[in-house]
C-alpha cells in the first residue's frame, strides 16, 4: 500500500506543478514528475520480491520478477524524455521572441 | 505470414532516417528520395491489394507477420483486416498528396521537415497495423512528438506557444494511455490484442470501468471532444498549411481508428453498454460538435474556423459510429474518408490562399478570390461539399450519417447534422463573398506582396501547389459521383469489426 500512496502524492504533486504553476519550466518538470510517478507505481508494483529474471541454463529459480513491465517502463521512460527535449528546446525558442517564459505573459498561452 | 506488411513501416522509417544522410551528400538528391520512398509504399499497398483481390472480395482478407518469428500471444504481431486496409490505403494516399504538396511549400528546413513527415508516415502505418496495445502506445508517442515539432516548425512565438500548448495536452494523454496499457497488463498478462479481447469480460467490473475511462479520458484529449476540445484550433492556425492537412486529415482519424479498435476489438461494445458508457459518449460527442459548430460561428480566422468544423465532424463522426449499427458505421466510415480528403483539400488550398493575405484573419481574406480564380473555385467546391451539396462527396456520407441517427431514433443527432449543414452554410459564404470582395492594390502593396510570398514565387512550385488542390477537388467530385466505389471495402471493414470473434480466432490462431 506504501507504493500507492507514493504515486498518488507524487502525481498530485506533478499536476500541481503542471496547472498552478505559471514557469513553463516548472510545468514540464511537474509533467516529468508525474511520468516518474507512474513508472515508480509500475516499477514497485511489478517487484514481487523475486530475483532478477537473468539466469544461467539449468539453474533454479523459485520466484523472479516480471521482466515485461520493466521493459515497458524503459520505453517509456525514453518517451518521456525526449517529449522533455522537444519541450524544453521551444521553451528556450519561446523565450527569445518573448523575452519571457511566464505563460500568463505570453500571448497563445495564456486564454 | 507475409512480409510485406513489415515493410510498410519499415519503408518511411528508412526514408526518414536516409535523409539527413542524403542532404550530407546531396541535398538536391532528397526530393528523389522523398518521391521514391513514396512510390515504393503505392507500390507495397497495390500489390498487397491486387495479391488478395480473391480474398477482399470474399470478405476473409486478412494478413499477419510475426515480429522475429514469435507466434502471438507471446511474440508482437503486425494484423492486417479489412479495416486496417481501410485506415492504410487512405492514410497513405492522403499523406502522400500532402507530402507532394510539401515539395512545392516548404521552401526553407526541407530536410528536416521530411525527417519528421516520414516519421509520422511510418507512426500512423505502425498504429493501423500493429496487433499489441503496447505498440499502439509507442507509435502514438511518436505521433506525438513528430507533430508537435511540426507545429513548432515555423519558428515563431506563435508556432512554439500552439506547439508547447499542443505537446502538453497530448503528452498528458500518452501519459494516461500509457498507464490504462500497464493495467490491462497486470490484470490480464498479455498485451497482444486478441488475447486481450478474449479475457477482458473475466475481469471485474470495477477494474473493467477503471481501464475503460482511463483510455476513453485518453483518446478524447487526442481526438479532441468537448471537455478537452481546446488545444486544437490555436495548433491547427499556427501549423504550416500542410501541416495542418496531415493533424485534420490524417492524424485525427488515426486516432479515431485506436478508438474502434480499443473500443470494439479490445474491450468490446458489450462491456461499454454494461458500464453505461456508450450513452454518456454519445451524448459527449454530439455536444462536443454541437459547441464546434457553434465556435465556427465566431471566429474570425479562417484556419482557427477549419479547425473548429474539424471539431464538430469529429464528434459527428464519433457519435454516429457510437450508435453500434451496421449503418451507423458504413456513415461513420465513409464520412471519416470524405472528410479526411475535404479537410486536406481544404487547409491544401487554404495554403495556396493565404500566401497573398497578411494574416488568417476574415478582413484579410478580401480579393483572394479574385486574385487566383481556379484555385479559389476548387477551394469553393471544397467548402460546398464540407457544407453536403448533392453532387459531391460530402452530401453522400452527410446522407448515409442522416440515415443512421434516424434509423436508430437518435432525434438529436440527426438534428446535429442538419445543425452543421446550416451553420457551415452561414460560415462558409462569409468568406466565400468576402473572397469576392473587389480590393484596390496600389504599386507599393504589390511589392511589399511580391517580397512577402517567397514561397510560391517559383514557378514550379506554384505549379505543384495548385495541381494537388486539383487533385483533391477531383477527388471530391469524382467519388462524390461514385462513391459505390468505396462499398466493398466499407462493408469489408464493417465486418472486420463486428467480427471479434473472427479477429480473435485469425490473430491467434495464424
Amino acid at each position: 500500500m506504501f507504493n500507492n500512496l507514493i504515486f498518488i502524492i507524487l502525481f498530485m504533486l506533478g499536476f500541481y506543478a503542471l496547472v498552478m504553476k505559471t514557469n513553463l519550466i516548472k510545468n514540464v518538470i511537474g509533467l516529468n514528475i508525474m511520468e516518474a510517478a507512474v513508472f515508480f507505481w509500475v516499477i514497485s508494483f511489478s517487484d514481487v520480491g523475486g530475483e532478477v529474471s537473468i539466469h544461467k541454463l539449468g539453474e533454479e529459480v523459485t520466484k523472479f520478477n516480471d521482466p515485461v513491465p520493466q521493459a515497458l517502463t524503459l520505453t517509456g521512460i525514453v518517451i518521456g524524455a525526449s517529449t522533455a527535449a522537444l519541450l524544453l528546446t521551444l521553451i528556450i525558442e519561446l523565450n527569445k521572441f518573448s523575452g519571457t517564459i511566464d505563460r500568463e505573459k505570453i500571448e497563445g498561452l495564456n486564454d | 505470414m507475409d512480409i510485406k506488411i513489415l515493410f510498410l513501416i519499415l519503408v518511411p522509417l528508412a526514408t526518414a532516417f536516409l535523409i539527413p544522410f542524403i542532404d550530407l551528400i546531396n541535398a538536391k538528391l532528397r526530393r528523389f528520395f522523398v518521391l521514391l520512398g513514396i512510390l515504393l509504399e503505392s507500390y507495397l499497398i497495390i500489390s498487397i491489394i491486387i495479391n488478395n483481390f480473391q480474398s477482399l472480395k470474399k470478405g476473409d482478407f486478412f494478413l499477419q507477420y510475426y515480429l522475429g518469428g514469435w507466434q502471438p500471444p507471446i511474440g508482437i504481431s503486425l494484423a492486417m483486416d479489412g479495416l486496417s486496409l481501410l485506415f492504410a490505403v487512405i492514410t497513405a494516399l492522403s499523406l502522400f498528396l500532402i507530402v507532394i504538396y510539401s515539395i512545392g511549400y516548404i521552401g526553407h528546413h526541407e530536410g528536416k521537415y521530411y525527417v519528421l513527415y516520414f516519421l509520422i508516415t511510418a507512426a500512423s502505418m505502425g498504429v493501423v497495423l500493429t496487433a499489441d496495445i503496447f505498440n499502439i502506445y509507442v507509435f502514438i508517442e511518436m505521433l506525438t512528438i513528430t507533430s508537435g515539432a511540426l507545429i513548432g516548425f515555423k519558428r515563431s512565438q506563435e508556432a512554439s506557444a500552439a506547439a508547447i500548448k499542443y505537446l502538453i495536452y497530448n503528452v498528458l494523454a500518452g501519459l494516461l494511455f500509457f498507464l490504462g496499457v500497464l493495467l490491462i497488463y497486470f490484470n490480464l498478462g498479455t498485451l497482444n490484442m486478441a488475447d486481450i479481447s478474449r479475457n477482458f469480460a473475466s475481469l471485474k467490473s470495477g477494474i473493467q470501468l477503471f481501464i475503460s475511462a482511463i483510455f476513453l479520458t485518453a483518446i478524447l484529449i487526442k481526438m479532441g471532444i468537448f471537455p478537452f476540445l481546446f488545444w486544437l484550433p490555436k495548433s491547427y492556425d499556427t501549423a504550416p498549411s500542410p501541416v495542418t492537412a496531415v493533424l485534420s486529415g490524417v492524424l485525427s482519424k488515426v486516432y479515431l481508428y485506436i478508438f474502434i479498435r480499443i473500443f470494439w476489438t479490445v474491450i468490446g461494445f458489450e462491456t461499454l453498454v454494461s458500464l453505461n458508457l456508450d450513452i454518456l459518449l454519445l451524448n459527449l460527442a454530439l455536444v462536443s460538435s454541437f459547441l464546434g459548430h457553434l465556435f465556427a460561428l465566431q471566429s474570425n480566422n479562417i484556419k482557427r474556423l477549419l479547425g473548429y468544423s474539424s471539431i464538430g465532424h469529429i464528434g459527428m463522426i464519433l457519435a454516429v459510429i457510437m450508435l453500434n449499427t451496421d449503418a451507423g458505421f458504413y456513415g461513420g466510415l465513409l464520412h471519416i474518408i470524405s472528410h479526411m480528403f475535404m479537410k486536406a483539400g481544404l487547409f491544401v488550398a487554404c495554403g495556396y490562399l493565404l500566401q497573398y493575405t497578411r494574416s488568417h484573419a476574415y478582413r484579410d481574406f478580401k480579393g483572394v478570390g479574385i486574385r487566383n480564380r481556379s484555385v479559389f473555385i476548387a477551394f469553393i467546391l471544397l467548402l460546398l461539399s464540407m457544407i453536403g451539396m448533392p453532387p459531391l462527396l460530402g452530401f453522400a456520407s452527410k446522407w448515409y450519417v442522416l440515415m443512421a441517427f434516424l434509423e436508430s431514433g437518435s432525434y438529436f443527432g440527426a438534428f446535429i447534422v442538419i445543425f452543421g449543414s446550416l451553420t457551415a452554410v452561414i460560415y462558409y459564404l462569409r468568406y466565400i463573398a468576402k473572397g469576392f470582395e473587389e480590393v484596390k492594390l496600389t504599386e507599393a502593396d504589390l511589392k511589399e506582396e511580391i517580397f512577402s510570398r517567397p514561397l510560391l514565387s517559383v514557378l514550379y512550385r506554384e505549379k505543384i501547389v495548385s495541381f494537388i488542390t486539383y487533385a483533391y477537388t477531383a477527388i471530391i467530385v469524382g467519388f462524390g459521383l461514385g462513391f459505390r466505389f468505396f462499398d466493398l471495402p466499407l462493408r469489408m471493414s464493417i465486418k472486420s469489426v463486428m467480427d471479434v470473434e473472427k479477429y480473435i480466432e485469425l490473430v491467434l490462431g495464424g
